[in-house]
């Protein structure tokens, strides 16, 4: 009886406790968007229902153990078949089915809607990251803004996708690898990324603010590695985002660390990431001999695609949002800022007070050894000599400052 | 007195003589003659050995030896090993000189068959109760037979099925046929169904009749061979061979392959009467002309719809020299109001040099000089 006491005990302290996490910022019951708020209106009235068929199940069975026990009664009469009871039986369940039909038909069709969009993004999956491109639109705007630049070309980015907010966006979405499963649990439901397939999630976000999310279909090695963040901003935030991506390259000083750095990044990084308007001066002053670097990841990645690199400290995580670009106190900073500062605090990017240098730092010298990838050369025959994920690189510290000096401007 | 074997083996040896003589005679091939000769003295020993031992009877004056001789064991049972063996040879023979999977089949006949004839060598004299000789038999071999039986018999079903489904003159004579079939089964499901009993006889004999209906009708089908099957390869097949000149292949009408591609396309491009170029991308309901942005590395399927008067094919022309990137990528003729998949992946980026050097990524259409569509991939 003492067991029987500690094991409820022990079961309801878990039950209890289970439901008090404070930092869960992958919360389904915390929708701050129009399509998760439709999905979190329907799951409340289903889990209640649910709930008092479970409870009145449950006390059903309790009710015929305690009082139908073996005493030690002679057997009772054995029959078979009550047809009434049959029929009830049938009955309940098909109206309660029915009931909870009717409205979920009704949200799964709404969430599939694709006619009101107002900017469209496209979101690729590959091991283990999320590539997004802005595609252009006829009329030369981007999710509805007008960049400042004419001419402007598509922006691509990864690990974050920024949306602005009130803004019905559609992501558009496919796989280069293995089927993916796309999810920000606060922003809708999950969809599944098929390689050769096209498919559709809407997200709107009321709020500024991150929203963390997960890849739900086992992808491999580093599946639970595969993690991505929604970051809405107001839309005149938005709107310096967008002017911010497609500014110019900017290359370092001359002479200086980052100036270093950009010729170990030519060397060493720029076959399979690009840096959009990285020119290699091959070393001479003779303008005729510069060349646009063009990364060709499709050569050494399986997946063929590498994370574009060129506002890297725009975003604050790196490594398919494994890991954070920002130290824990400016992280924090960001996560929790009121909505209305959200967007400055944002938009900042990653300052050199602020790099989560000693990660990065890690991951330059040793990245499967920070992330589990497929990059050992002895085990990748099945793909011919190209890795899934980012190589070990054998970087010595200095070209790792090098780096570091490089990619700190990369905003 | 001979006694039955020797007078068997004596009748075989005079005959496999006969034979010899007669061939001789009449054919005189080398090949036959030496296997003749051959048999006739190889039997002819065997029947002298036979005369000598007589058949391992024992003479009546060894009564000591009554207890253990073989007349004095019950009659064993009639077994089809031997000749399961001899066919088990024969395989193997045969799949020497033809194919090694013949080979292999006779070295599993021959397994089988040694296996069975053992253990039901050594069942017959387990005790001296038959019954129980044979359900001893049974409780060793029946794991092995049943389920081997079984397997063995659904292949042979399904194999003669689909022979006669694959023999049938056309797609529409095979859905009659299975038509007809199913509703024989169903009729005869339902008759006995409706029958409170029916005899063990009559169901064996039912389904014996329709073992070797089927069958029959599997081996006919066989050796008949099956009726010519178009093959119909896909747009994107012919597009990664290149095959971009006047030919016109008839290619995705019936390409089963492509309509999972056709679901859910990347984008759909359209040659307009007026002879522009137009797309619309899912999830956007407007047609554009402007500049279709698809990503790179990645396989993008698109619809290529042909709303002109006139058959025309789309063409596209990559970047050479990269892996998986044909240096030009093109339909087939579509018919008026057509519509291909093809599927187009590119490795390098729009503004890669060796791009902008052929003036990038864009879809024309041959002889009609307003068709050309930007592709820009980021």
């Amino acid at each position: 009886m003492i067991t029987s006491r500690r094991l409820i005990a022990a079961f309801a302290a878990t039950a209890l406790l289970s439901s008090c996490a404070s930092d869960a910022p992958q919360d389904t019951w915390k929708p701050a968007g129009e399509n998760a708020q439709m999905i979190h209106d329907l799951q409340w009235p289903i889990f209640l229902v649910a709930g008092i068929v479970g409870v009145i199940v449950l006390a059903f069975i309790a009710l015929i153990v305690v009082k139908f026990r073996d005493r030690g009664q002679a057997m009772p009469e054995q029959s078979h078949g009550k047809a009434w009871l049959e029929y009830l039986f049938i009955a309940i369940p098909a109206v309660i089915l029915t009931t909870i039909a009717i409205p979920t038909v009704g949200v799964v069709m709404a969430l599939a809607d694709t006619d009101d969009t107002e900017c469209i993004i496209n979101v690729t999956g590959q091991q283990w990251w999320w590539e997004y491109d802005y595609p252009v639109s006829a009329d030369g705007t981007i999710c509805g803004f007008t960049p400042s630049v004419a001419d402007a070309s598509p922006i691509i980015t990864s690990g974050q996708v920024v949306i602005p907010t009130g803004t019905k966006v559609l992501l558009r979405g496919t796989s280069r690898d293995v089927i993916h499963s796309y999810w920000i649990p606060r922003l809708n439901g999950k969809r599944d990324m098929v390689p050769g397939r096209v498919h559709y999630l809407r997200l709107q976000s009321e709020t500024p603010g991150i929203y963390a999310g997960q890849c739900t279909e086992f992808c491999g090695l580093s599946h639970a590695n595969m993690r991505m963040e929604t970051i809405a901003l107001e839309p005149a935030d938005f709107q310096r985002w967008l002017d911010n991506e497609l500014e110019p390259y900017a290359a370092p000083v001359d002479g200086s660390l980052a100036a270093e750095g950009e010729a170990t990044y030519i060397a060493q990084c720029a076959r399979c990431h690009q840096v959009n308007g990285l020119v290699d001066d091959r070393g001479t002053d003779d303008p005729s001999d510069d060349s646009l670097v063009v990364s060709y990841p499709d050569q050494f990645v399986y997946s063929g695609a590498a994370p574009n690199l060129t506002n890297l400290m725009g975003r604050n995580t790196f490594a398919g949002a494994t890991y954070d670009l920002l130290t824990d106190e400016c992280r924090a900073d960001v996560w929790e800022a009121d909505p209305s500062e959200f967007g400055d605090l944002y938009l900042e990017g990653v300052t050199e007070d602020c790099l989560n240098e000693i990660e990065l730092r890690e991951w330059l010298r040793n990245s499967p050894a920070k992330k589990p990838m497929y990059a050992d050369p002895e085990m990748l025959t099945e793909t011919d000599g190209k890795t899934r994920g980012m190589p070990y690189l054998a970087l010595s510290e200095d070209q790792i400052d090098q780096l570091i000096a490089y990619l700190l401007e990369r905003k | 007195m001979f006694t039955t074997g020797s007078k068997l083996l004596i009748g075989s040896s005079v005959l496999a003589l006969l034979a010899t003589l007669l061939f001789g005679i009449f054919d005189g091939g080398l090949l036959g003659s030496v296997a003749l000769i051959s048999a006739t003295v190889a039997l002819s020993v065997l029947a002298g050995i036979n005369v000598f031992t007589r058949d391992a009877n024992v003479g009546s004056d060894e009564t000591e030896s009554f207890g253990g001789a073989a007349a004095a064991s019950g009659r064993p049972g009639a077994s089809m090993w031997p000749f399961t063996i001899g066919l088990a040879a024969t395989t193997i023979t045969l799949g020497l000189v033809t194919y090694t999977a013949i080979f292999v089949l006779g070295l599993i006949l021959l397994m089988a068959g040694l296996v069975e004839w053992l253990v039901q060598a050594w069942s017959e004299r387990a005790s001296a109760e038959t019954g129980h000789n044979s359900e001893v038999r049974a409780r060793m071999l029946h794991p092995a037979e049943m389920p081997a039986g079984a397997a063995i018999g659904l292949g042979v079903v399904i194999y003669a099925f689909s022979r006669v489904m694959l023999g049938l003159p056309s797609k529409t004579s095979t859905i009659v046929a299975f038509s007809v079939v199913a509703m024989i089964v169903l009729a005869i499901g339902s008759l006995i169904g409706s029958r409170r009993t029916i005899s063990a006889p009559a169901m064996t004999g039912g389904f014996a009749i329709a073992a070797v209906v089927l069958v029959s009708g599997g081996a006919v089908a066989g050796l008949n061979g099956e009726r010519e099957i178009e093959e119909h390869n896909t747009t994107a097949y012919y597009a990664a061979k290149d095959q971009c000149g006047a030919e016109e292949i008839s290619a995705d009408e019936h390409a089963s392959q492509t309509v999972a591609g056709k679901a859910s396309s990347a984008a759909e491009i359209f040659l307009t009467e007026s002879g522009t170029i137009e797309f619309q991308m899912p999830g956007d309901s407007s047609r554009r002309s402007d500049a279709l942005q698809l990503p790179r590395s990645n396989p993008n399927n698109l619809l290529m719809r042909n709303e002109s008067s006139e058959p025309r094919r789309f063409v596209i022309d990559l970047a050479e020299g990269y892996e998986g990137s044909p240096p030009r990528m093109c339909t087939q003729i579509i018919e008026e109001g057509g519509v291909q998949l093809l599927t187009v992946e590119f490795a390098v980026p729009s503004f890669a040099p060796e791009v902008e050097a052929v003036g990038g990524y864009r879809f024309t259409v041959p002889g009609v000089e307003s068709a050309s569509l930007e592709v820009v991939v980021p």
